[in-house]
C-alpha cells in the first residue's frame, strides 16, 4: 500500500440551521486516506455518513475545516473548477445507481470521460472496454431499464472507475441489491481496488461489505467513533 | 338561439349534477382529488393557465362576432333608419337615377291600400338618385352625390333630421338643401353656402343646414343632399313623377322590422292586386341588410374561430400534456392507492374530480381573457381602420364593443367541456398502469404484438371508414376537405395494418411522408380529385391537421436519426459531445414525450406563417396586379353626361394640360350578356375605346394590359389590333377565365376563347353576338370591351367612361381634384387603381395582422406547456442532475443541456410548421399561376420576427426551470426522492 495521502480531513464540521434547531452533522472529522486504500464508513441511519462523503468529495461545503484531494483543497475552488476536478480526479457509485435512463449503458460510462475531454472515439473505447472487464460487453447498448439492478450498479461502477480517478466514493453501493447482487458487486469492487490499486471509500451499513475493506471507520454522531 | 342556450345550460347541469353524485359515490376518489388541487396552489394556477386558452380563443372568436354584429346593424340602421321595406323598380338604368320613376298618382294608389294594413305605419314617397355637386362658396365639387327628393310633410314617419348643433328640421325648404355630414365635409360647406345640384338638369340651392349621419341623414349610407320633392324632380327632369317609396312598419326602430314579413305578404299581394304599376317590387330592405350585416359578422367570427381551431387543439393537447405529466408524477403514488385497494375507475374518477375543479376555474378565466383578447383586437383593428374609414366610423367601431350574456355562457359551456372532455380521455389512458412498475418506478415495457393486433383492427376499420369517406366524395363539386380527410384515413389505417407486420419506424415514417405528399401538394388533389372540388377555410385547418400530423409521426419514429445529425453538427469536442447527447437523450430516446410540444409549436406555427404568407401573397399579388389593372392608366371615370370632346377639354384647360398627359373618351355602358351554360343574363358593364376621331387609335396603341390567354395564341398587339378594327371580336376580364372554384369566390359565368357571347344592351334590349379572343389580366374594369362599332350596335355612342394619365412627377392627388374642378357639370367619378388597391390592402393587412394576433393565442399554449415540462423535468431529474453534477458537469453545461433539449423541440416544432405553411402556400400560389389565393411570397419579415418572437418567449419559459436545475445542490438533488 502507499504511502500517499489521496484525502486529508482536518477538524471538518457541518452545522445545519442555528441555535436550538443546530443540527452537527460533522463534528470535527479527521481523517487520512492512502492511495489504493479501499476504506469503509459504518454507522446507523442519520449518523451522518453520507454527510461525510459529500462533504469530503465536495459535493455538499463544509462549514469548517479543510479537506484535501491529492493536496488540492476542494472547498477553495470555485464551483467550475470544482466540477471540472470531480470529472477529472473522482467517481461515484451511489445506491439507486443514478444512470440517465435515456442513455445506453456504454453513453453512460462515456460521460466522464467526455466531460474531462477525452476525444469521443476514445471515450468509447475505453467505455467498452471496462463494460467487458465488469462483464457487461454484451450489455453496452442496453439501456438501464433493460439491465438487472446488479448490472446496472456495475455499470454505475464502470462509469466512476473508466476515468482512472484519485478516489471512488461510494454510497451504500449494495443497498438496492439482493443478497447474490450485494455479494457480486461487493467482490468486484474490492477486485478493482486490489488489481487497480483504486482508492475507495465506501459508506455502508452492511458489515460484510465493510470486512473487506482495509479500514472501517464507525460513525456516530457527526464523529469517528474511537 | 335561445334552444341553444337553453340546451348548453342543460348540459351544464347534467355535468354537473353527474359530477356530484359521483363524488357523493366515491368519497375517498373526491378527497384525494381536492386535496391534489390544493396541496400546489402555484401549480393549480399554472395547469389554470394552461388550460384557459382554448377557452379564451372560443371566447374571443364569439366577442368578435357580437361586436362585428353590432357594428354592421349598427350601420344598417344608420342607412335604412325607419326605412323597413322598399317599393320600387331597379331593373333598367334610367339615366343617372338607380330607379324607374313611376307617376304620382301611382304612390296615392298605394297608398290608399296600406293605409288599410295595421301593420304598416305610413308610407313615403321620394326620389332618390344621384349627380354632382359644387359649391359655390368653397369652390369644392363633389361627385357620386346621392340626391333624395323628400317632402318634410311627407316625411314624418322617418323621423326628424339633426342639425350637427343638436337641433332638428322636419326637412328640406323649397329652394334648399340639407347635406349630411359627409357631403358636407366633402364640400367643404357651411350652412348658407349657394351650392349647384348637377343632374339631368342643374339645379342651384342654398344649403339650408348640415345634418348628422344618423338614422335620417345617413340614408343610404351617406353622401347625402335632401331637397324637396319637387326640387328633386327639377333635378331628374321628371316632372309630377318619384321612384321611391319608404314603407315604415308600426314600432320602433328595431322593432319595425319584426312585421317585415307579413307586410311583405301584404305589399306584394297589393301590388299584385293593382298590377304590379310600372314593374314595382316590394323589398325588405332593412331585414335584407340587417341579415346580411349579421351574416357578414358571423363570417368575420368564423374566420377567427376555424382558424383558432389549431389553437384550440393545441389547447387539448397541453391538457393532455398537464395531465400525463402530473400522471407520470404520481405514479408511485397511483401504485399504492391501487394496492392498498383503489380500483383502476378510482384513479380515474381521481383526476375525473380534480379536472373538474380546472375546467370550472380555467373556463372561467379563460372566458374573461377572451373577452379581454376580443377587446385589444377590436381596439387594434380599429387603429387599423383609422387609415381608410372616417373618424366617424372607428368610433363607432370601438364604441360598439359588446358581449352578450349568451357568448359568456357559450365560450365557458364549451370551454368546460372541452377541458373537461379531454380530461376524462387522458385520465383512462393513465390510470392504467402496473401496480409493481409504477411503486418501484420501472419503466413500461414495449407494447406487446396484441397490442399491434388490436391497433390494426382500429386501423382496418380507419381505412374503410376512410375509403367510403372518400368514394362518396371524390367525384362532385362539394368541400374538398371531406375526400382529403377520406384519402388521409386510409393512409393512417394502413399504416397501422402496417406497424404489424412491419418495424414502426418503417410503416409510420411511410404514413407521415404520404400524409405530407398528400395534403401538402395541390397538385396531386387536382390528378386525383379532379379540379370541380370547392376550396374551404375548413380545408385548410383539414390540410393543417394531415400535414403536422404527418411531420409529428416523421419526427417521432425518426427522432434518433434527427438528434443524431444535429449532434454531429455540434462537433467532436468532448465537453459538447456531452453536453448534446444528455440535452438531446430525452427527445431522442423518449420522442412521445417531447411530441405533444413539437406538434402544439408546428400546429399554431403553421397557421400563423400560414395566414402571415397569404397576406404577404396578397400584397404581393396587388402590388403586381396595380401595374395590370391599371393598364399605365392613372385613373379611370366615370360621367353622368358624355364627354365626347375629353381630349380637346383637358388640352385647353392650362391647369389640366400641364398635369394630365394623356385623356381618352371610352363609350361605356351597361350590359346584360348570356355566356354559355350560365343561367339567365349576367349583368356587366362594356366599354369601347374610341378608334376614329381626334384620339385615333391612341388607346391600342398606349395601353400597358395584357392577357392572361388569348384566342390561338394571339399575341398582346394582334389582339388589341384585332379589337381595334373588328367588330365582331372582344376580350373580357380575367374573371371571365375557366377557374377552379376557389374558397370565397363569388361565383361567375366564364366563356372560352373563340366562344360567341351575346350581349345586349338593357335599356333598349339591342342585341349583338361577339366573339371573346382574349382574357385581360385586370378585373378591375369588370366586363366585356369591344370595338365602338359593336357598342353602337347595341346603341352605346356615348363618352361617359373616359382615361386619364396623369404628367410625370404629378401628384395623382392633385391631377385628381383638378379633373373633378374641372368636369363636375359631367358628374364625373374618378377611380385611382393604385390607390383602391392600395387601401384594400391596408385594411386586409389589418385583418391579417388580427388574424395572426388572435392565432398566435395558441404560442402560449405551446409555451406554457414547455415552461410546464421543463418544471417538471427539473422535480423528476433531480436525481440525474445531481449525479451529472457528481461527475463534473458543471452549472453551465446543465443550464445549456437543459436549453438545448427544449430549444431542439419548439425550433423543430417551430421550423415544420413554418416549412409546411409555405410549402402549401406555395403549391396553392406558385405552382398554381390561376390561384385565386394570391401569389407566392414569403413574408420573410414577419416569418423572422414570429419565429424569433416564438423562440424566445419560450426561452424565457424555459430558462426559470433550466436555472434551477443548473444551480440544484449536488449533494440534495443526488440523494432527492419525491
Amino acid at each position: 500500500m502507499s504511502t500517499e495521502v489521496v484525502v486529508a480531513g482536518a477538524d471538518v464540521w457541518k452545522v445545519y440551521g442555528s441555535g436550538d434547531t443546530e443540527v452537527r452533522a460533522l463534528a470535527g472529522l479527521n481523517l487520512t486516506i492512502h492511495r489504493g486504500e479501499m476504506v469503509a464508513v459504518m454507522g446507523p441511519s442519520g449518523c451522518g455518513k453520507t454527510t461525510f462523503l459529500n462533504c469530503f468529495s465536495g459535493l455538499d461545503d463544509i462549514t469548517r475545516g479543510t479537506v484535501t484531494l491529492e493536496g488540492v483543497n476542494i472547498h477553495a475552488l470555485p464551483d467550475r473548477a470544482k466540477s471540472e476536478f470531480r470529472a477529472r480526479r473522482m467517481g461515484f457509485v451511489f445506491q439507486s445507481y443514478n444512470l440517465l435512463p435515456v442513455l445506453s449503458a456504454a453513453e453512460n460510462v462515456e460521460l466522464p470521460l467526455l466531460i474531462s475531454g477525452t476525444a469521443p472515439a476514445e471515450a468509447r473505447e475505453r467505455s467498452v472496454t471496462i463494460l467487458r472487464e465488469l462483464g457487461l460487453g454484451d450489455r453496452a447498448t442496453f439501456r438501464p431499464a433493460e439491465l438487472s439492478g446488479g448490472q446496472q450498479q456495475r455499470v454505475s461502477l464502470a462509469r466512476a472507475l473508466v476515468a482512472n480517478p484519485a478516489i471512488v466514493w461510494a454510497d451504500e453501493p449494495t443497498g438496492n441489491l439482493d443478497e447474490e447482487g450485494s455479494v457480486q458487486v461487493t467482490t468486484l469492487l474490492r477486485e478493482l481496488n486490489l488489481r487497480h490499486h483504486q482508492t475507495m471509500v465506501v459508506v455502508t451499513h452492511d458489515p460484510d461489505v465493510a470486512a473487506k475493506c482495509d479500514r472501517t471507520y464507525a460513525m456516530r454522531d457527526g464523529r469517528f467513533a474511537p | 338561439m335561445a334552444s341553444v342556450v337553453g340546451g348548453l345550460l342543460l348540459l351544464l347541469l347534467v355535468v354537473a349534477v353527474v359530477v356530484g353524485v359521483l363524488a357523493l359515490r366515491q368519497r375517498v376518489s373526491f378527497r384525494i382529488a381536492m386535496r391534489n388541487v390544493r396541496r400546489g396552489r402555484w401549480r393549480t394556477v399554472l395547469i389554470v393557465l394552461g388550460l384557459l386558452v382554448g377557452t379564451a380563443i372560443i371566447s374571443g372568436s364569439l366577442v368578435i362576432n357580437d361586436t362585428a354584429g353590432t357594428v354592421n346593424t349598427h350601420f344598417t340602421y344608420l342607412a335604412y333608419g325607419f326605412t323597413d321595406e322598399a317599393v320600387y323598380n331597379s331593373s333598367v338604368a334610367q339615366g343617372s337615377a338607380p330607379y324607374v320613376f313611376f307617376p304620382y298618382s301611382t304612390y296615392l294608389t298605394v297608398a290608399g291600400r296600406t293605409a288599410a294594413e295595421p301593420l304598416i305605419a305610413g308610407t313615403t314617397p321620394e326620389i332618390v338618385d344621384t349627380g354632382s355637386a359644387y359649391d359655390r362658396t368653397s369652390g369644392v365639387p363633389e361627385t357620386g352625390v346621392q340626391v333624395i327628393g323628400v317632402d318634410p310633410n311627407a316625411s314624418a314617419l322617418l323621423g326628424a333630421f339633426t342639425y350637427d348643433n343638436g337641433s332638428s328640421t322636419a326637412g328640406p325648404l323649397p329652394g334648399e338643401v340639407l347635406l349630411d355630414d359627409q357631403l358636407a365635409g366633402n364640400l367643404g360647406a357651411s350652412v348658407g353656402d349657394h351650392v349647384v345640384l348637377y343632374g339631368a338638369t342643374a339645379v342651384p340651392l342654398v344649403v339650408q343646414g348640415i345634418v348628422q349621419d344618423d338614422t335620417r341623414g345617413g340614408f343610404f349610407g351617406g353622401n347625402n343632399a335632401f331637397v324637396t320633392l319637387a326640387t328633386a324632380q327639377a333635378f331628374a327632369n321628371e316632372s309630377g313623377a318619384l321612384n321611391f317609396l319608404a314603407v315604415t312598419n308600426v314600432g320602433s326602430l328595431t322593432d319595425g322590422v319584426g312585421h317585415t314579413g307579413p307586410v311583405m305578404t301584404f305589399l306584394n299581394t297589393t301590388l299584385d292586386s293593382l298590377g304590379r304599376p310600372s314593374g314595382l317590387v316590394a323589398v325588405p330592405l332593412l331585414q335584407e341588410n340587417l341579415n346580411a350585416a349579421i351574416a357578414s359578422g358571423q363570417s368575420i367570427a368564423t374566420l377567427f374561430l376555424v382558424l383558432g381551431l389549431f389553437s384550440i387543439l393545441a389547447g387539448a393537447l397541453l391538457i393532455v400534456g398537464i395531465f400525463l405529466t402530473l400522471a407520470e408524477e404520481r405514479k408511485g403514488e397511483m401504485g399504492m392507492l391501487r394496492a392498498v385497494g383503489l380500483s383502476r375507475g378510482g384513479l380515474v374518477y381521481i383526476y375525473l374530480f380534480e379536472g373538474t375543479v380546472y375546467a370550472a376555474l380555467s373556463a372561467l378565466a379563460g372566458t374573461a381573457v377572451g373577452v379581454l383578447v376580443g377587446y385589444v383586437l377590436i381596439r387594434i383593428y380599429a387603429q387599423t381602420l383609422a387609415v381608410t374609414a372616417s373618424a366617424a366610423v372607428v368610433t363607432a367601431f370601438v364604441q360598439s364593443f359588446t358581449v352578450t350574456a349568451q357568448s359568456l355562457l357559450i365560450a365557458y359551456v364549451a370551454g368546460f367541456l372541452l377541458t373537461i372532455v379531454t380530461i376524462a380521455a387522458t385520465s383512462g389512458r393513465v390510470s392504467r398502469l402496473n401496480i409493481v412498475r409504477a411503486i418501484r418506478s420501472i419503466p413500461e415495457p414495449p407494447p406487446q404484438r396484441r397490442v399491434y393486433t388490436y391497433l390494426a383492427y382500429v386501423g382496418g376499420t380507419l381505412a374503410v371508414l376512410g375509403g367510403l369517406l372518400f368514394a362518396a366524395t371524390r367525384v362532385g363539386t362539394g368541400d374538398v376537405s371531406y375526400p382529403l380527410l377520406g384519402l388521409s384515413l386510409v393512409i393512417l389505417g394502413g399504416g397501422l395494418i402496417a406497424a404489424r407486420f412491419v418495424r414502426n419506424r418503417y410503416a409510420f415514417s411511410a404514413v407521415g411522408a404520404l400524409l405530407i405528399a398528400w395534403a401538402g401538394t395541390v397538385e396531386l388533389h387536382r390528378l386525383v380529385l379532379g379540379s370541380s372540388h370547392t376550396d374551404s377555410i375548413f380545408a385548410i385547418f383539414v390540410e393543417g391537421i394531415v400535414l403536422v400530423l404527418g411531420a409529428v409521426l416523421l419526427f417521432v419514429f425518426n427522432s434518433d436519426l434527427i438528434v443524431g445529425g444535429i449532434a454531429r453538427l455540434a462537433g467532436r469536442r468532448p465537453k459538447s459531445v456531452a453536453v448534446v447527447r444528455v440535452g438531446l437523450a430525452y427527445p431522442r430516446r423518449r420522442p412521445m414525450g417531447a411530441a405533444v410540444n413539437f406538434t402544439i409549436f408546428a400546429m399554431v406555427l403553421f397557421t400563423v406563417i400560414l395566414i402571415a404568407a397569404y397576406g404577404a401573397g396578397e400584397t404581393a399579388a396587388v402590388n403586381n396586379s396595380i401595374a395590370a389593372e391599371s393598364g399605365g392608366y392613372t385613373f379611370f371615370g366615370y360621367s353622368t353626361s358624355s364627354i365626347a370632346n375629353l381630349s380637346s377639354l383637358v388640352a385647353a384647360n392650362a391647369t389640366l394640360a400641364s398635369v394630365i398627359s394623356l385623356a381618352l373618351p371610352v363609350t361605356y355602358g351597361t350590359i346584360a350578356d348570356y355566356p354559355a351554360g350560365w343561367t339567365g343574363a349576367w349583368y356587366d358593364q362594356i366599354y369601347a375605346p374610341p378608334t376614329t376621331g381626334a384620339n385615333g387609335q391612341t388607346f391600342y396603341s398606349t395601353n400597358t394590359y395584357n392577357f392572361t390567354a388569348t384566342w390561338h395564341g394571339l399575341s398582346t398587339a394582334e389582339v388589341w389590333q384585332q379589337l381595334a378594327t373588328n367588330a365582331s371580336v372582344a376580350v373580357v376580364d380575367q374573371s371571365y377565365q375557366p377557374v377552379a372554384a376557389s374558397f370565397g369566390a363569388t361565383p361567375h359565368p366564364t366563356v372560352a376563347l373563340g366562344a360567341e357571347l351575346p350581349i345586349q344592351n338593357i335599356g333598349t334590349r339591342a342585341e349583338t353576338n361577339v366573339t371573346v379572343i382574349g382574357y385581360m389580366d385586370q378585373e378591375f374594369l369588370a366586363g366585356v370591351w369591344v370595338n365602338p362599332a359593336a357598342a353602337a350596335a347595341i346603341g352605346y355612342t356615348n363618352f361617359q367612361g373616359s382615361i386619364f394619365r396623369v404628367a410625370p412627377g404629378v401628384s395623382a392627388a392633385t391631377a385628381g381634384q383638378d379633373l373633378k374642378r374641372a368636369f363636375f357639370p359631367y358628374g364625373l367619378q374618378l377611380f385611382n387603381v393604385a390607390e383602391i388597391l392600395q387601401k384594400a390592402v391596408q385594411t386586409l393587412q389589418g385583418v391579417i395582422g388580427l388574424l395572426e394576433i388572435f392565432v398566435a393565442l395558441g404560442l402560449a399554449v405551446g409555451i406554457a406547456g414547455m415552461g410546464i415540462v421543463a418544471l417538471r423535468a427539473v422535480s423528476e431529474r433531480r436525481v440525474q442532475i445531481g449525479m451529472l453534477r457528481a461527475e463534473g458537469f458543471t452549472r453551465g453545461m446543465i443550464l445549456t443541456s437543459f436549453l438545448l433539449e427544449y430549444s431542439y423541440v419548439t425550433l423543430v416544432g417551430i421550423g415544420v410548421g413554418t416549412g409546411l405553411a409555405l410549402w402549401l402556400y406555395y403549391n396553392a400560389t406558385a405552382l398554381n399561376p390561376s390561384s385565386p389565393v394570391g401569389t407566392f411570397a414569403v413574408p420573410t419579415a414577419a416569418v423572422v420576427s414570429i419565429v424569433v418572437v416564438a423562440y424566445v418567449l419560450t426561452l424565457a419559459a424555459i430558462a426559470g426551470p433550466s436555472w434551477k436545475a443548473a444551480t440544484l445542490p449536488p449533494a440534495e438533488a443526488v440523494r432527492y426522492t419525491e
